[in-house]
Parts: structure tokens; sequence; C-alpha cells
């Protein structure tokens, strides 16, 4: 349990700094200190069992269900890195009391680097896949917060965010990574599946998987092409490079490879990928490093170049270049980090960093001078250091590499990385601390206080012993974190500073000599550099990502641009392409069902359905024209209901039809006579496709279905129809009786539509609309709006239509017929009344309020049904059983007819209002007065017309 | 045999809201436009006593209306989610509706009348129950889209959705049609029982019932409506859009493809893989271009319905758990950064664009941590509840064996990263702009809610993984 501790104490110490710095700043760092302190001794706890070649575990249970338990482990390979995060952390800490000026929020930044801590180590010793991602992730984000510290920097912006968006994104990779790792493993434990390399290696998943955590590992640990990144999270303040981009963070991707390395390591792909991608950010690290002039900035390169040393390594899968991965890795975590704070120092007591305007600084600083010296000359691999040993070993592995046939590859692009190597070591020296001493620094240098140099001081300790004393110092830890990198034998190596005459003192003798020339050729190598093209790795992810962006913005943002006639379109074609494909990759055909004959009489119909629906198409920009077409259709429509014996449905068709085109007539007029082309002929073109094969789908769907033999519900109907519901019109049956509940609701819905076209005319009636419609208005109009003709025939037909009206409904619930129709008829015969003299003197002689008609016929319907209740049966279908009882038999037409009453009302209520409020607008814009009169073919009418439409 | 009347205590959320409904109308018609306030205040209790209400339903299932309606564990999940997604953007709107002089008492009733509409959708058993429950939704959606009737914008958006909402409406009542023709039955168990096998027909049903459901949760290709109606209604309209409407929309999408097309899965695998690979897909190349923060999140909603999408691919019990936590997790995350849209005003006027939080972190580092916290959560970055939501559909599909999709979809969070980071950036790295007008009370507390919740879930996360497993199984 105490290694469970180990990770969580520094996110409960987090709380610490925030709460104590009132205290002081001394305080404040005693107290972030002390945290690590006791994180470290409580790791350092399980030291002997860990050397022992135990394995020390701890763990509770999370969300088991979902694979997530809070364990921890600790290996070599994890005990390793804790304790290196933790003892560097401590003296970052030291460190940055220090270094932090007394304006910066100590507190707050103690406090992240607290939970960068946690998350560091939790990183290092999850056990569980999933934990382990949670960690790496925090680690993104606390980083994220310590970078932008100094957030007042403009590039220390830019540095955060591109960092962030480059290791998140491929943290977000590592997820998928370690979860088909998982699945091909069958576990979340780590333990577990490193134990399954096998199985993981046959397994189909292993090649996505790899690729996926190598996006993570290389983002996090900036390998190329990722490289870029790191360098430009510089901007941090010093502890923050020295902790994060040198020691820990950027090591988490290494670590990674680490860690799996006996899971995924030994393959052809691992080969292939990993180490030349490790060679060339080597290479390209190291190259860059030397024409930085910035101290921090050739540091960076430095780093990527030797995470570059370290992947190549892991990458080269052989147990050996393993054991020099890991050597390396406690090497440079030593020497780099002291670089850092040296860099620091030198930034914090000069005033720049700039490697031009420093040098001699030896003379006036001679403690942190000779400290930087020791550390750089590790970096550059000179001999009795620790950093000559891994190189050496580094070197001699790739000596021994052969990449897809290529001996030389390897071994020579190794040496020339190592000459650069030496070169930024010796430039990085020699600018800053030798040579003559300069009278022009920004500040007076001089050795920093104790606190500073002693944390530098600490770490060129174990450079110097390990490089003297590489066996004995360095030895047991190398095993045993070597040994649980691999997680087998360990091959036979010996750390020694002489190993005779081998390739690698060759290559490395090369470096040396290839370095001095490099140097005293600088100014002309830096001349040849600033004339080659420069390749300026972050402009070109800023470009390329703004590239994306603009190329996102145009095609998918353009995409939704607003118009609705294409977001239909989408859809419809969605559907077309889904539909077409399942018609292709489908069996199908005609059913069997033999077509009816076709007479000539059909044959007519149907093409004059087709050519006035064409028509409609084509002229629908000329509306009068268009719904005259439409008028034709629906006439067509309503003969063929009438060849398929359903001729309640065509008197329902046609008697609504003429309703409608009345209604429309009238509003039509109100509107502008043709509708504006707005689409480009190429749009139009698209859309009539688009329409066009949703036609034919549906066409084909409906032939398909009615050339199919399938069990109907109309037999029901039409032998249930007289015993059940007392009628021998089925369909006056269906809508009164059977399906009463739905006439209910739809005679409801009618007379809320036709309050909704009163509500949505209203406005219309005022304002802006008034005018709007006034200039639409036509300027020329009949002299003779209220024809004789028309006045007389009307009248004699009122009557008639009447009768008619009362004739279809009577004989409604046995003949074709009924309240809709028969409502319909009548609103016909009211509206021409209207028409003919006007609506002023109709209106006059219509004494029934239309609203109060609609609220009777909905009242009448909904009492007939309430009236089921007092003979004890539901709302409505009472009908039914009402009409079988034999006591109250005469009352049966009753009842039925008493509903369709309520149809009847409603339907002529809802003709009626919408035809006043129609004629009110009509009235509104038109202000010549209203004739009282039944026709004006007495009086000359000739009111000069001023709405003209100028306003 | 027919019941006459259901059981009261199955039906008693949905009879609450009809009646409350009701009365808020008349309340509101009879002492007109000065009831605003009283009209949502009341709505709002009634909403929170719906919740009550269905969070006291015992935990058994029980039918009413001869199958019609189904209250059962995944029900009582969703609707609660639903009320308290509906709840919350109301209480949101009251101060919006205050400042922008907008108070209209209909706004709240018909919130609650939708809200009528999705508990009949979730706990819909047929066909038919779904079709009345998806329109009473939609209809009240499509007016209050519309609601700012002097804006140009927001009229625009209501037409738009409702004309693309009939068009859909109208695939998805032929696609019903198609089943019942094929099936005979428009009960979902009843389908079940018939549709053994994968008739051409009934594939064509299905195609069709699902594009309607697709356009409701605004799945690619039939999202092309979100960003138009996101951007152009208002913002208080907006997060009421993006939290409670989906969560039915998604209810029923899960409950019709597991209950009625449990031997046909294989077909509708297909269709719901590909419309939750292209929606996270669009979802997160889209939105990277956005400027408008409202546009930002309608694109960012498509790409999470895909996400969500991924799990019910994954046709398992595990899956529909990671969709019931997705749209959990989603939900509260999305409360949240509308209450952060909501506050962007400034001198009285709403500003949308993200330029308008540049330096947020030192104007109001509170709002600009809680928001931050959001960004990296819809991102999905551990260990915020947006990961954990990630995960938990991820691992459905990968134990499903549908690799693919899950590969995809972690990348397409890779791209969505991209612009969520961005808001980060800009909230803690720009300069910053002049200050927002002070955020109410409420605004406040929903914000806080939220944050603490995306920040803190993962501590204790096995309630919510309890309970959306049970409503999980009880579908299968």
């Amino acid at each position: 349990m105490t290694l469970l501790l180990v990770v969580l104490i520094p996110f409960m110490g987090a709380l610490l700094p925030p709460l104590v710095i009132r205290s002081g700043r001394n305080t404040c760092a005693v107290a972030t200190g002390g945290v690590t302190l006791l994180a470290l001794a409580l790791l350092m706890s399980h030291a002997p069992a860990v050397f022992s070649g135990e394995v020390p575990k701890a763990g509770v249970d999370w969300v088991p269900a979902m694979g997530l338990s809070l364990s921890v482990f600790a290996d070599g390979l994890g005990f390793f890195f804790a304790a290196m995060i933790l003892v560097i952390g401590l003296l970052v800490i030291v460190y940055a009391r220090f270094y932090l000026s007394r304006e910066d929020p100590m507190g707050r930044f103690f406090a992240y680097l607290l939970l960068f801590q946690g998350s560091m180590v939790g990183v290092v010793l999850s056990d569980n896949v999933i934990l382990l991602l949670v960690f790496w992730e925090m680690t993104s984000l606390t980083s994220f917060l310590l970078i932008g510290f100094w957030t007042k920097r403009a590039d220390a912006r830019q540095g955060a965010r591109m960092a962030l968006v480059i290791t998140g994104g491929g943290g977000l990779a590592l997820i998928a990574g370690l979860l088909l790792l998982a699945q091909a493993a069958g576990s979340y434990q780590l333990t577990e599946i490193l134990s399954r390399g096998e199985m993981v290696r046959a397994s189909p998943l292993y090649l996505p998987a790899l690729l996926l955590v190598l996006a993570g590992a290389f983002t996090k640990s900036a390998q190329f092409p990722f490289h870029f990144w790191l360098p430009h999270a510089m901007a941090a303040p010093t502890p923050v490079s020295a902790y994060l981009h040198s020691a820990t963070m950027v090591k988490a991707g290494v670590f990674l490879l680490a860690r799996l390395w006996p899971v995924l390591a030994g393959t052809e792909a691992w080969f292939l990928i990993i180490a030349p991608a490790g060679l060339v950010t080597m290479l390209i690290g190291a190259a860059i490093a030397l024409f930085r002039n910035d101290l921090k900035g050739l540091l960076a390169y430095s780093t990527v170049s030797h995470l570059g040393l370290m992947t190549m390594l892991l990458g080269l899968g052989t147990p050996m270049a393993a054991v020099a991965a890991v050597f390396h890795v406690i090497n440079h975590a030593t020497f780099k980090a002291a670089l850092f704070m040296s860099a620091g120092i030198v930034d914090h007591e000069a005033g720049t960093r700039d490697i031009r305007r420093l040098g001699g600084l030896m003379v006036l600083m001679p403690v942190t001078g000779t400290l930087a010296l020791l550390a750089a000359a590790s970096m550059a691999g000179v001999p009795l250091f620790n950093g000559f040993l891994s190189k050496e070993m580094m070197l001699e592995e790739a000596a021994h590499t052969s990449y897809l046939g290529l001996d030389l590859l390897f071994p020579v692009l190794a040496t020339v990385a190592a000459v650069f190597s030496v070169a930024y070591s010796a430039r990085f020296a020699i600018g800053t601390f030798l040579g003559p001493v300069r009278g022009d620094y920004p500040h007076h240098p001089h050795d920093p206080p104790l606190g500073m140099w002693l944390p530098v001081a600490v770490l060129v300790v174990p450079v110097i012993a390990i490089g003297l004393f590489p066996g004995p110092v360095a030895g047991p830890l190398v095993a045993l974190t070597a040994a649980a990198v691999i997680g087998g034998p360990l091959p036979d190596y010996h750390l020694a500073l002489w190993h005779g005459i081998t390739p690698a003192l060759v290559m490395s003798l090369v470096a040396f000599a290839g370095a001095a020339a490099l140097i005293l050729a600088f100014r002309r190598a830096d001349a040849l550099r600033a004339r080659l093209p420069r390749i300026d790795a972050k402009a070109m992810f800023e470009a390329s990502t703004g590239m994306f962006v603009v190329g996102c913005r145009r095609s998918l943002v353009a995409l939704h641009d607003g118009a609705l006639a294409r977001y239909m379109g989408v859809t419809v074609a969605t559907l077309i392409a889904v539909g077409g494909y399942g018609f292709w990759s489908a069996t199908h055909g005609a059913g069997t069902r033999p077509p009816l004959p076709v007479t000539a009489t059909a044959l007519t119909a149907f093409l004059a359905l087709v050519l006035a629906s064409g028509g409609v198409l084509a002229f629908h920009g000329e509306r009068l024209t268009a719904l005259i077409l439409t008028g034709v259709v629906g006439v067509v429509v309503a003969l063929a209901f009438l060849q398929f014996s359903a001729p309640d449905l065509a008197l329902t068709q046609i008697s609504v039809d003429v309703v409608t085109t009345i209604l429309m007539l009238l509003a039509l007029n109100l509107l502008p006579k043709a509708t504006p082309r707005e689409q480009s002929l190429a749009v139009r073109w698209r859309d009539g496709t688009v329409a066009g094969l949703a036609g034919l789908g549906v066409a084909g769907l409906a032939y398909a279905v009615m050339t199919r033999n399938g069990t109907s519900i109309s037999e029901y109907y039409l032998t249930q129809s007289k015993p059940g519901g007392g009628g021998t019109n089925v369909v006056n049956v269906i809508l009164v009786d059977f399906r009463g509940y739905d006439t209910f609701a739809e005679i409801i819905v009618l007379g809320i539509a036709a309050l909704a076209i009163y509500a949505l005319l209203d406005p219309a009636l005022k304002g802006a609309a008034v005018r709007r419609i006034k200039a639409m208005l036509p300027r020329t109009e009949s002299r003779d709006a209220h024809p004789l003709l028309l006045v007389v025939a009307t009248r004699v037909l009122l009557p008639l239509s009447l009768v008619v009206g009362a004739y279809i409904f009577l004989r409604g619930h046995n003949e074709p017929g009924g309240g809709f129709i028969a409502g319909l008829v009548v609103a016909i015969a009211l509206i021409m009344q209207y028409i003919a003299s006007g609506y002023g003197w109709a209106a006059e002689r219509m004494k029934v309020d239309a609203q109060s008609m609609i609220g009777a016929g909905v009242a009448i319907a909904g009492l007939t049904g309430i009236a089921a209740f007092a003979f004890g049966r539901p709302f409505l279908t009472s009908t039914f059983g009402y009409l079988h009882s034999p006591v109250v038999g005469t009352f049966e037409l009753a009842s039925a007819m008493a509903f369709d009453l309520g149809v009847f009302l409603t339907v002529v209520g809802v003709m009626l209002l919408s035809l006043a409020q129609l004629s009110r607008v009509a009235h509104r814009v038109d202000p010549s007065p209203e004739s009282r009169e039944p026709m004006d073919v007495q009086l000359e009418r000739t009111v000069p017309r001023t709405a003209g439409g100028e306003s | 045999m027919t019941q006459l009347l259901p059981p009261i205590g199955a039906v008693l959320p949905e009879l609450v809201l009809a009646i409350s409904a009701i009365v808020l109308i008349l309340i509101g018609a009879v002492r007109g436009e000065g009831s605003a306030n009283l009209v949502t205040g009341l709505a709002i209790a009634v909403l929170a006593a719906v919740g009550v209400l269905v969070l006291l339903q015992p935990a058994v299932e029980v039918t009413a209306f001869n199958g019609s309606l189904v209250v059962d564990a995944y029900s009582r999940f969703m609707k609660l989610l639903a009320v308290l997604g509906a709840v919350v953007s109301l209480i949101m709107a009251v101060d919006w509706q205050a400042r922008e002089k907008q108070a209209k008492f209909e706004y709240a009733v018909l919130v609650v009348i939708a809200t009528l509409g999705m508990c009949m959708l979730i706990s819909a058993g047929d066909l038919i129950a779904l079709y009345l429950g998806l329109e009473l939704m939609s209809l009240s959606l499509y007016v209050v889209a519309a609601i700012n009737r002097d804006s140009i914008r927001s009229t625009e958006a209501g037409l738009k959705y409702f004309v693309l909402g009939a068009l859909s409406s109208g695939m998805l009542l032929y696609g019903a049609s198609f089943i019942y023709g094929f099936t005979g039955s428009v009960n979902f168990l009843q389908i079940a029982a018939v549709a053994k096998e994968p008739s051409f027909g009934l594939i064509f049903g299905i195609v069709f019932l699902l594009a309607g459901l697709c356009f409701k949760v605004s799945a690619v290709p039939f999202h092309m409506w979100t960003p138009d109606v996101y951007e152009g209604a208002p913002t208080p309209v907006t997060a009421f859009f993006a939290s409670a409407p989906k969560v039915a929309a998604m209810a029923i999408f899960v409950r019709v493809v597991i209950e009625a097309f449990p031997h046909v899965t294989h077909q509708w695998q297909q269709i719901v893989a590909f419309v939750s690979l292209a929606s996270m897909v669009l979802g997160a190349f889209a939105a990277i271009g956005q400027r408008n923060i409202k546009r930002l999140l309608a694109y960012s909603s498509i790409g999470h319905m895909g996400f969500a999408l991924v799990g019910l691919a994954a046709g398992t019990p595990e899956g529909v758990r990671g969709v019931l936590l997705y749209m959990s997790i989603y939900v509260v995350m999305t409360l949240g950064t509308f209450a952060c849209v909501l506050t962007m005003r400034r001198k009285g006027q709403a500003v949308e664009t993200i330029e308008d939080l540049s330096g947020l972190a030192r104007r109001n580092p509170v709002m600009a941590l809680a928001l931050g916290a959001l960004m990296f959560s819809l991102a999905g970055i551990p260990p915020l509840a947006g990961f954990l939501a990630k995960y938990y559909v991820f691992v459905a599909a990968i134990q499903a064996g549908l690799y693919g999709l899950a590969v995809v979809g972690v990348l397409a969070s890779v791209v969505g990263a991209f612009y969520y980071l961005r808001v980060v950036k800009i909230m803690y790295f720009d300069e910053p702009v002049d200050d927002f007008d002070p955020m109410p009370t409420e605004l406040k507390a929903v914000l806080a809610v939220s944050g603490l919740f995306t920040i803190f879930y993962f501590v204790y996360p096995a309630p919510l993984i309890e309970a959306a497993g049970a409503a999980a199984r009880s579908l299968f």
C-alpha cells in the first residue's frame, strides 16, 4: 500500500504550497521538498525488495466492471524511473526556490510542480494501462500549466499551445493503441500484458496497436517528425525546462518503449520504424543544436538528439542495445539536468542566454563554470565521464546494424551525429565559459547562492563517479533496470572504461577529430548553413495547420452554407445512395401479381397527369399557371379514384380541390405573380437530378409493393361495415365509426389550422406588410368585378347546392357522401356568393359566425363521443355497442349522423373563416369603398386606383 | 386484452407534465404578458417534481396502453437525464430572457410540452407511440427555435428546422410503414418475434426509420440543420436543443434497434457504424474552421453523437451502457459549456465569437478554469469525465470487434482536441479584451456543478456506471 502512496502523496501534497506560502518562500519550498522527500522515502523502503528481484505491487479496485483499477507495481524499470523523477524533482525544488523572483507566485508554481511530479510517478508505476493513460495525459495537462506559467511572454504561449496540441493528440492516439494492446493481450494489467508478448505479436491487432502506441511515444519524446515542439516549449522557466524537458516528461515516451519492449519489440516492424526514426532525430537534433545561439535552444535540440539516441537503441530490438539505452537514460538525466540548471544560472546572472554575447564567464563564476564544463564534457562523450560510456555502447551497436541491406547507413549517420554532438558541446563550453572576459554583459555575473549551484553539483557527482567506476556505481542499477526492460536473461555485457580498440572507439575518435574541424571552421559552416534553405519545422507545422484549417473551412464549412435546398438535397441524396446500394446488392424482382389492363381512357388520363405534373415543374415560376395545372392533377387523381371504384375518395378529392383552388386564387391575388429565380441553372439541374432519382426510387418501391399479393385489412372493413358500423358505405363508416377517434382529432386539427391561418394573416393587416402587398397589386382591375351573369348563376345555384349538400350528408352512411364532402359542397356554394357579390355584401347576409361554427362542430362531435359514457361505454367506441343494442336500434343512424354533423359544421366554418381573413387583407390593401350592392353592372365604377404601390 | 386505463403510477410523470402544460398555458393566457416569470418558475418546479417522480418509480418493468409505453430501468434513466437537461436549460434561460427583454411565458410551456414528448418517446414501446412522442417533441422544438420572432436568424432557424424535420419525419413514417408492412406489427417486441430474417423490405424500413432518427440526434449525413439552428436560435434555446432532445432521440434510437431488431443486428450495425464514423469525422473536421462558439458547439455535438453511437454500434449491453454513460456525461458538460456561452455578454450585448474569450483567464480565472476543464473534457483528455465517456464506448466497440471504428474514433478525437484546445489557448494566452457582464448566480451554480463533476467524476464513477448498466440490461 505504501507504493500507492508514493503516487498519491504528491497529489495530496499539492494543496500544501499554496497554503503555506503566507509563511514565507522558504517554508513553501521546504514543504514542497518535504512532500517529495516523503514520497522518495516510501519508494526507497521498497528498494531492498526490488533489488532482490521481487516486484512490489499495490492497488485498490476502482471500477472493476470497466477493467479499471488503481494498481501500481515497481519492477526495476518503474522503480528506477520513479526514483529518478523524485530525486531530480527534489533538486529542482531547491533550485527553483532561488531561481524564482519575489514577484512570481511560488505557491502556485510548486503546486503545479507537485501535480506534475505525481502524474509522472504515476506513469512509471502504473500497472493498469488505463491508469497509465490517465497519468500520461495528466503530465501533458500539468506541464501545460507549468509552461504557461510565464504567460506574459508571447513565445511561451505559442510553445505551450504547440506542445499541448502535439503531446495531447499523441496521447489520444496512445489511448487507442493501449486499448487495442489490452484487447490483444486479454488484460488491462501491464504485468499480465508483459507476460503475453508472443500472443500480442501474433495478433492481427499488433501493427495498429504498435503504430498508435508509437504515435503517443514519439510525440511525447519529441521524435522525428514531431521533434520540433520541444525546443519551442523551452520558453518556460528554467526549473521547468530542466525538470520536464530533459529529465522526466520527455523521457516518458522512451519509458513507454522500454516498458512495452518485452511485448512489442523483436519484430521487423518495430525495428524498421523505430530505429531509423531515432537515428534521424539524433542526427537532426545534433545538427540544429550546433547552430543555436540561445543556450537553452542548444540544450533543447541536444535533448532531442539524445532522446533520438535512446529511441534508436530501443528500436534496434536487441537486448544489448536495450541495456545501452537504459544506461544512457541514467547518464543523460544527470548531465543534462545539470546543464539546464547551469544555463539558468547564466541567464539569471549574466542577463542573457545568447551565446554570442557570452564568454569568459569561467573567471567571473568559477563554481558554475567548473560544474557546467564537467557536465558538458560528459555530454560530448569525453572519456572518464558517464556520457562517454553509454555513447560508446551506442556506437558499438550502430556499427553492427544493417538496415534493409545497407550496412553503412547506421554506423555512418551515428558517427556524423556524434561529430555534431561533440561540436555543440564544445561550442556551449567555449562560447559561454572560456575565452576572454567581456565587458558588455547585461548584468554583473557572479556565482549564485549555494542553493542554486548545489543541485548542479549534486548532479555532477554521479557524472564523474559513473564515468570513473561504472561497474561498482551504476552496475546494479543498470542490471536491475535492464532486466526489467528485457524481461528475460541479461546479455553478456560489462560496464567498463576500456574495451580495447573497438569500432566504437574508432568512431569516437573520428567524432572528436571532425568536431574539432567543425569548431575551427564554425564561421564558415554557419555561413554555409545560412545559405542553405531553412527548414523551419515549427513554421511548417503552423503553415500546415493553417492550411488544414483553411481546407476544413473551404470544404466542410462551406458545405453548410445555410441553403435549405442543399441541406434537403444531401438528405435525399443519401437515401437514394443507400436505397440504390440496397437495390443492387440484394435479390429482387417484380411481383407476380398481374397488372390491370390498360384502357385508352386510363392511358389518356395518365398522360394528362404526366403532362400536368411536368407543366407544374416547368411553369412553377408563374404561379397562376402552376395553380391551374395543379388543379388538372387533382382532377385526374379524382378520376383515378373513380376508376378504382372509390367514389367517396373521388368526391372528396374533387371538392377539396375546388375549395383549395378558390382559396389559393384569393391568396395569389395578394402575392407576387411570379416566383423569382434565385438559383443558377447548374443548381437546378442538380436538384432536378436528385428529385428525379428520388421519384424513381419511390415509384420503384410502390411498383414492387403493388405487384405483390399481400393480405389487406380492407376485407375486414368490407365484412364488418354493415354489422359493426351499421352502414354500407365503408369509407364513411370508417370515418365516423371504426376510426372515429381519428376523425375527431382531425376536425380539431382542421379548426386549429383555420385559427392559425387567421392568426398568421393578422400581421398582413397593418404596417409594412400592407405596403408590400399594395406594391404587388396589379394596377388595372376588371371594371366588372361582380359580373351580372355570375351573380345570377350563383344565386340560382345556392339553394340547389344546399340541397345537394344535405342530400350528400344524409346518404353518407350508406352511399358515397358524408359530412366532410357535404361541408365542402356547401362551403363552395357560400364562397361563390362572396366571389360573385363581394365580401361586404355577402358577410352582411351571413348571420353565423365562422369561429362559432367550428366550435359548435367540434363540440357536437365531442358530445356524441361523451354521450357514450351514459351507456357505460368508453369514449366514442360506444357507437359500436350502441348500434348493436336492439333497444335503441332506431337511434343508430342518429348517433353517427350527429358526429358527422360536427364534421360538417367544422368544415364549413374552417372554409368561411379562411375566406373571411383573406378578404379582410384584400380589403385593407385595396381601400376602394366596399360596394353594398350585389353587383356593379348598373354603376360605372370609375374610382381611380390611388393605391398603385407607390409607398 | 384491452386495458382501459393504464396503471397510473407508470404514466404519472407524463400525466403531470401534460396537465401542468395545460394549466401553465391557461395561467399565461389569463395573466397576459407579465406572467413569464411566474410561468417559468412554475415550469421549473413542475419539471423538478417530474424528475423526482421518475426517480421514485419502483424498479420494475411496467407496460401501459397495451405495450405502447414501457417503463423500465432504461426509460427511468433516460427520462431523468432528459428532465435534467430541460430543467437546467430552463433555469439558465431566466436571466437571459430578462436581459434580452424576451420574457415570454410560451417558452416555458413549450419546454414542458417538449419534455412530455421526450418522456413519451423514451418510453415508447411501439412505432406509433414513437412517432407521437417524436412529433410532440419536434413540434415544440420548431417553435422554440423561432421563439424570438423579431430576429431573422431565429425565425430562419425555426423554419429550416421545421422543413428538414418534416422531411425526416416523413422518412421515418415511410420506414415505419415498411416495417409494419413486412412484419405485421408495430410493437417492438412483436416485430422482434417476426423479424428473424433480414428481408429486403424490412431492411428498407429500418434504413428509413433510422434516417429519421439520425436527423433527431443530428448524425451525419442528416445533421445539416444543426449548425444553422444552433447559431440562429436564442442561446438558452440552443442549450436546451443540445441537451434534452438529444437524450430523448438517442434513447429511442437505442431502444428501437435493440428491442425491435435483435435478429438483424448485423444490418443495422452497419448503418449505425457508418453514421457514427461519418459524424465523428465531420464533427471534428468541420469544427476547426469555426469562429462562432455556438456553431463550434454544433459541430462538436455532431461529433459527440458519433462517439455515443460507437457504443450502440457494438450492439451489446456494454455498448448500450456506454451510450448511456456517454449521454449523461455529455449532457452535464454541454450544460456547463452553455452556462459560459450565456455569460458571454458585454455591455448588455451577447457576443458569440471565440475571440471574445481572449484572456479570460486573467479577467475571470474561475470561469476560465471551469471552461478550460470542460474543453479538455470534451476533447476526451484523461482523467476528466469526457475521457471516461469515450473510454466506455470504445472499450465496448473493441470488445465487439469493431477495431476500425474505435481507431477512427480516437483519431477523430485527436483532430477534435485541436479546436477544443484552441479555445483554451485563447482563454489562457491571448491578450484580454473587455470584461463580460457579471455572471448571474444560477449560471455560476450550473457551471460550478458541471465543472466539478467533470473534474472529479473519475474519483467515484461506480454509481453512475451501475445505474447505466442496470438500465442497459433492461433492454436485453
